[in-house]
């Protein structure tokens, strides 16, 4: 990528507990307020990168608003709402 | 455990490219899964419901008719309607109906996007449950998603007011978007506001998760671009795929009243489409139709069987089939059928004109099995008559038939054209429309339309698409994808893509059409039994139901078939008129002339219907038919039904016997089965002789032997044929007292009939076609050649292997000529030939005088309206006497008239070109020289200036054009590759004779191969005629071959096929190495090697590519000897390739149906 240029929207690894069905319980240490909303990305299947991302959009015990995602692998991502 | 939640909201592919699954695949899915009910709501259209509805109560699931409807308010959005009872279907079919009424308005008819108004909705909302609409678009959730709540809450209330609280709800569903908690809790509170419930949907799209893949393909498909551009517009993830009701029910945890309340609809939703439809078909109802079909029918009897021998078994046949319709009510069925006929014979004397010779031919004639009744005979309804045919009406006509039966009439095309509109007039337009039929994707379709989809290259798409076979499945088409671009593209990531998702796409209906010609006619209006829609063709509308829905609903189906073979007959009887005077009645020619025979025996049959086929010619040599019980024979023996019975070779076999010892006794599997196998040798041939051997052998009675029939003709029968089995056993072994061995044995040749096969009765009427274009082709021959071109396509072959078969019998073809051509070919006589006129040379003796004159029409790209001005404006003031005259008065443009110059039909208006008029011997056209149509193209630029618009051409004014400066002349292979680009054929020298100076020694012409031994090793070349390549032939591909003295059958086996599948399947010129085979009159060559023929080594000693500089090796007159060769080489190569460029594709056939 040409330098000091950055990708908008580049998703960040984070740390996310959940629940037993796979609800985050907090982001990052903060824990969730309740869901906001919650989809699903699966797109790209046609390629050698696939996209699949379970996203949610959560507020946070702290006040804030952060929506993150879990990949096919399980890792957990945030990305700018 | 009570099941939570019904599915109210599904798509099926129905919704056409909005859907991906079939509504059996749903049905099976939803019983699978555990649903009691479930609702189809396809896209403004009931299209897909009658199969739903069948298939789910065979599932034991309850279906409920609905579809999704689009309603124009500010934008088009949707709500989703569904039937509570009689009166909402009927609205339903009435709103649909006027959803699709605009949408074929604008000038080229393609479809457009149905609506209603939200007002017609109002009108016609009584009977039906109407639910918000889809996250999307839907109705209250667009507007909440453009942020308009003031329009939603608006547009709720009219929805509440025009069905009340008890039958509207707001829709909620949960598709996985980014916004769908907001939105369904903005649509909840409306729903309070409002005061109605909520009701979950799932807006299911495929009955699986892998399927919803080809979902978002459709997307793409549907908006014409690529998956990566439709990424905003597909659905995002795969949760439109079906999923249980308790994964539903979990999916709105939030909401479980919306679940809760898809259980209180469904069980209000109880409108049964299988049972509550309220058809009746014109005369069904009137009394007095029994003695008026009595009466018809006794009065007929008394004129056909005047003094006939067959008169008491007739009068007995009449009286059985009388009481058989009165038992089942369905005079009024026979006499709905004759007045079509009446009808059709009004418009039969409008379309051929007072004093056409056709008059003496019959409107139209009956095939399938309904020319086996004697009622159908009596009424005119079949030219066959059925006594002294001996035909068996049983399988038409019998006691325990449940259905209406089935009366199919074919017209010439001309007639049909006419007749379909006429039949709206005379019912109504509410009161008849076609059947739909549902074009499903194939794996030429689905390379292209997912291929692009993929954004895969459009060449390797073109050439997978032009590789790969129409029955092919998944593990072929990988095949033919490695033989077009390579084992390493096919691996790339879109590539494998496409080849999983054809497999999925492989027969779902991608949109509907019109069945060729069954047409339904109702007493009550048909807007209220089923959505009538316009067709493509002015002037038509279609049901929204196919054959087989229409089959289930109890519709009358009447079918007014278009058959080509039957507008060539008129044709030419028309011609024959015109040329010779003569008025030819086909009904009395007679029926045992020697010479059509030995034409058929000897497989001289191309463009003979039926039996022109590669299949046929090589049959009919072995099987050498001699009178028109044979040829009956003939034409339904190559069919899949008794080719996989095992009835092909035994037949011809025992024929053979016969010939030889006609005392020879047939060898039949049980004395039973001699009456009824009698006049097939004691092979199954006919499709009733299957009800037949079943009652005789295994004692059926005749409704079980049809429902064994009916087996074997649905899709995906062989289950249904085993339920017969056991009952076809106990009933030979237990009741017959028949060996079991051979019960099996014959079960085995029932089991393998189950391809298609014919009707004696079929067969019979087509025979009798046969055998009178046969007869047409010996004795009429420019006049039938003239009749198979005009009524292209049809038939077998291209009109340039017509052209040449025709001209290798010594018919005489002249080009197309500006002051001699009509629009269509016609045949000239020598007193209408101008004098200097020289036709196409004749390669075999001559036959008569006529000449076929190539019509303008033929010319390739010049528009129909512009060759009627242009033929009509010299009829009314005049031969052209030169390009500016034509130009000045003919109202043809600049383009229309360089086409006709490339054709070389304004040759004769070239004025003496020195230098070029007079060189020339070659003359294609019969006009002038070889060199005129370059100058034509020059003049043509000058004096034709106008190009047609709207309204008409400017025309030039007339003057005077210089003439062309001395112009290089085309010469032959220029001539020849110009016909082609022109007319896609060419009547001159053929083009492998141009070719064969060039050709590898070796290579043999098609008329040594009569000289070479049998089993020898030979080398053939030629351009590709058609190829075939039949499922019941095992993997085998069949090539006819043509060159400059006739054709050779190339049979490639799976092998060779497999390892050459791109030259196989799409080469226009081929060579081909392998073994001679000849067998009794038939000769083959059984391929081991086959390659393009641009491929053919050139000249021994000759360079590949031309030298760059002189090697020191050689001598300057070598130099210039290598540089020869290889120029030669490098222009014949070029030439070749514009041959290939140019050669009218060989015909390809698999089997297509009937």
């Amino acid at each position: 990528m040409t330098p000091g240029v950055r990708r908008l929207y580049m998703p960040w690894p984070v740390e996310v507990q959940v629940d037993t069905e796979g609800v985050p319980l907090a982001v990052g240490g903060v824990g969730v307020a309740g869901v906001r909303e919650e989809w699903l990305v699966e797109d790209r299947w046609w390629t050698l990168r696939r996209l699949w991302r379970h996203y949610f959009e959560l507020a946070l015990l702290d006040g804030s608003n952060v929506v993150v995602f879990r990949n096919s692998k399980g890792r957990w991502y945030r990305q700018r709402g | 455990m009570a099941t939570p939640y019904v599915e109210l909201h599904a798509h099926s592919a129905f919704s056409f490219l909005d859907g991906a699954s079939t509504p059996l695949e749903l049905a099976a899915a939803a019983a699978e899964l555990g649903y009691p009910a479930f609702a189809l709501t396809d896209h403004d259209g009931i299209w897909g419901s009658m199969e739903f509805a069948h298939a789910c109560k065979g599932f034991g699931v309850r279906p409920i008719v609905g579809a999704e409807l689009t309603i124009a308010v500010e934008e088009l959005v949707h709500v989703t309607l569904l039937v509570e009872d009689p009166t909402g279907y009927r609205n339903l079919c009435r709103l649909l109906t006027a959803a699709h009424s605009h949408t074929r308005e604008d000038a080229s008819r393609s479809a457009g996007q149905p609506w209603v108004t939200l007002e017609q909705m109002e009108e016609h909302a009584a009977g039906l449950v109407c639910l918000s609409g889809c996250a999307g678009e839907g109705a209250l959730a667009g507007a909440l998603a453009r942020d308009d709540p003031a329009t939603a809450a608006a547009l709720g209330r009219r929805l509440l007011a025009a069905f009340g609280r008890d039958r509207f709800r707001v829709e909620l569903q949960r598709p996985y978007w980014r916004g769908d908690r907001a939105r369904n809790r903005r649509l909840a509170a409306l729903a309070e506001r409002l005061g109605v419930p909520r009701v979950a949907t799932g807006n299911v799209h495929s009955h699986t998760r892998r399927r919803a893949l080809l979902q978002d393909a459709f997307v793409a498909v549907r908006l014409g671009t690529t998956l990566e551009a439709s990424e905003p517009r597909r659905r995002g993830n795969r949760s439109s795929a079906l999923a249980s009701p308790q994964a539903m029910a979990e999916r709105f945890a939030e909401h479980p009243g919306a679940v809760a309340e898809t259980l209180r609809l469904a069980e209000r939703l109880r409108f049964d489409l299988t049972a509550e439809l309220g058809y009746r078909y014109p005369g069904s109802e009137e009394e007095g139709t029994d003695r008026v079909l009595a009466e018809v029918c006794r009065a007929r009897l008394d004129e056909r069987y005047a003094g006939s021998r067959h008169r008491a078994d007739a009068e007995r046949r009449l009286e059985q089939e009388l009481g058989t319709i009165r038992q089942l009510g369905l005079a009024g069925f026979f006499l709905l059928h004759r007045e079509l006929l009446e009808l059709a014979r009004e418009v039969a004397l409008e379309v051929r004109g007072p004093e056409s010779a056709r008059n003496v031919l019959p409107p139209g004639r009956g095939r399938g099995s309904s020319v086996s009744s004697i009622v159908c005979y009596l009424t005119g309804l079949s030219h066959i008559d059925p006594v002294k045919a001996d035909l068996f009406a049983g399988r038409f006509l019998n006691d325990e038939v449940e259905a209406v039966p089935d009366i199919d009439l074919d017209f010439p095309r001309d007639i049909r054209e006419k007749l379909i509109p006429r039949v709206h007039d005379r019912y109504g337009a509410e009161r008849s429309a076609l059947v739909a039929a549902f074009p499903t994707y194939r794996p030429r379709g689905v390379v292209r339309d997912l291929g692009k989809a993929l954004a895969l290259a459009p060449a390797e798409i073109e050439r997978v698409a032009k590789t790969v076979g129409f029955h092919e499945r998944g593990a072929e088409i990988a095949r033919d994808v490695i033989a077009a671009i390579g084992a390493e593209r096919a691996a790339a990531p879109g590539w494998r893509a496409l080849l999983w998702l054809a497999d999925e796409a492989m027969g779902l209906p991608r949109h509907a059409s019109q069945h060729p010609g069954g047409m339904v006619i109702s007493t009550r209006p048909l807007v209220d039994v089923c959505p009538v829609v316009p067709a493509a063709m002015e002037g038509r509308q279609i049901v929204q139901w196919d054959k087989d829905s229409c089959s289930d609903a109890g519709f009358l189906k009447i079918d007014l078939l278009g058959l080509g073979m039957l507008s060539a007959v008129e044709r030419c009887v028309e011609e024959v008129g015109r040329t010779r005077g003569e008025r030819l009645d086909l009904s009395r020619i007679p029926l045992d002339d020697e010479k059509t025979f030995r034409s058929i025996r000897t497989a001289e049959t191309t463009g003979v219907f039926q039996i022109e086929s590669r299949a046929q010619m090589q049959m009919l040599p072995r099987t050498r038919p001699e009178n028109l019980d044979d040829l009956t024979v003939q034409v339904a023996l190559v069919r899949p039904g008794p080719i996989q019975g095992g009835a092909v070779h035994p037949y011809i076999e025992r024929r053979k016997r016969l010939r030889g010892d006609p005392e020879f006794e047939i060898p039949y599997e049980h004395c039973l089965l001699e009456p009824v196998l009698r006049d097939t040798l004691g092979t199954i041939v006919y499709q009733e002789q299957v009800i037949e051997v079943a009652m005789a052998l295994a004692g059926f009675t005749s409704s079980e032997a049809e429902g064994l029939r009916r087996a074997m003709s649905r899709k995906r029968s062989e289950q249904a044929i085993e339920e017969h089995h056991d009952r076809f056993l106990v009933g030979a072994v237990g009741e017959k007292e028949v060996p079991f061995e051979t019960a099996e044995r014959v079960w085995r040749q029932i089991q393998g009939f189950s391809g298609f096969g014919f009707p004696k009765a079929h067969s019979a009427a087509f025979g009798l076609l046969a055998y009178q274009s046969a007869w047409l082709r010996v004795h009429r021959p420019p006049e039938f050649l003239c009749a198979l071109l005009n009524e292209q396509p049809m038939g077998f072959y291209p009109p340039d292997a017509l052209v040449h078969e025709a001209q290798r019998r010594g018919v005489r073809l002249a080009g197309p000529d500006i002051n001699r051509s009509q629009v269509l070919c016609h045949v000239e006589t020598p007193r209408r030939r101008a004098e200097n006129t020289t036709p196409a040379p004749v390669l075999g003796p001559s036959v008569g005088e006529g000449v076929v004159r190539i019509g303008l029409g033929y010319v390739k790209g010049v528009c129909q309206e512009e060759m009627d001005d242009l033929v009509a404006a010299r009829e009314r003031d005049g031969a052209y006497r030169d390009l500016a005259d034509i130009a000045s008065r003919s109202g043809a443009g600049h383009p229309t008239l360089e086409r006709l110059a490339w054709a070389g039909a304004l040759n004769p208006l070239i004025g003496d070109v020195p230098g070029v008029r007079h060189h020339c011997g070659r003359s294609i056209t019969g006009t002038s020289s070889g060199g005129g149509r370059r100058e034509a193209l020059w003049e043509v630029g000058i004096a034709a200036t106008g190009v047609r618009r709207e309204g008409g051409t400017q025309m030039a004014l007339p003057l005077e054009t210089p003439g062309a400066p001395a112009l290089e002349p085309l010469g032959e292979w220029g001539e020849m590759i110009a016909d082609y680009r022109s007319i896609g054929m060419t009547l001159g020298e053929h083009p492998m004779a141009m070719l064969r100076d060039g050709l590898a020694p070796e290579l043999l012409c098609s008329a040594d191969l009569e000289r070479a031994k049998d089993e020898a090793t030979v080398e053939v070349a030629g351009m590709v005629v058609a190829r075939q390549r039949p499922e019941t032939a095992r993997g085998i591909v069949f090539m006819l071959l043509e060159d400059e003295r006739g054709t050779v059958n190339l049979i490639v086996p799976p092998a060779v096929y497999d390892r050459r599948r791109a030259e196989v399947r799409a080469a226009p010129l081929v060579c081909a190495r392998g073994t001679l085979e000849r067998r009794e009159g038939t000769t083959n060559v059984v391929v081991s090697e086959v390659r393009e023929l641009e491929r053919t080594a050139p000249p021994s000693g000759a360079a590949r590519t031309p030298p760059q500089g002189p090697e020191p090796s050689l001598t300057a007159a070598a130099f210039a000897k290598a540089k020869r060769i290889a120029r030669e080489c490098e222009a014949r190569r070029r030439a070749v390739a514009q041959l290939r460029a140019v050669t009218p594709a060989g015909h390809s056939f698999g089997r297509r149906g009937h």
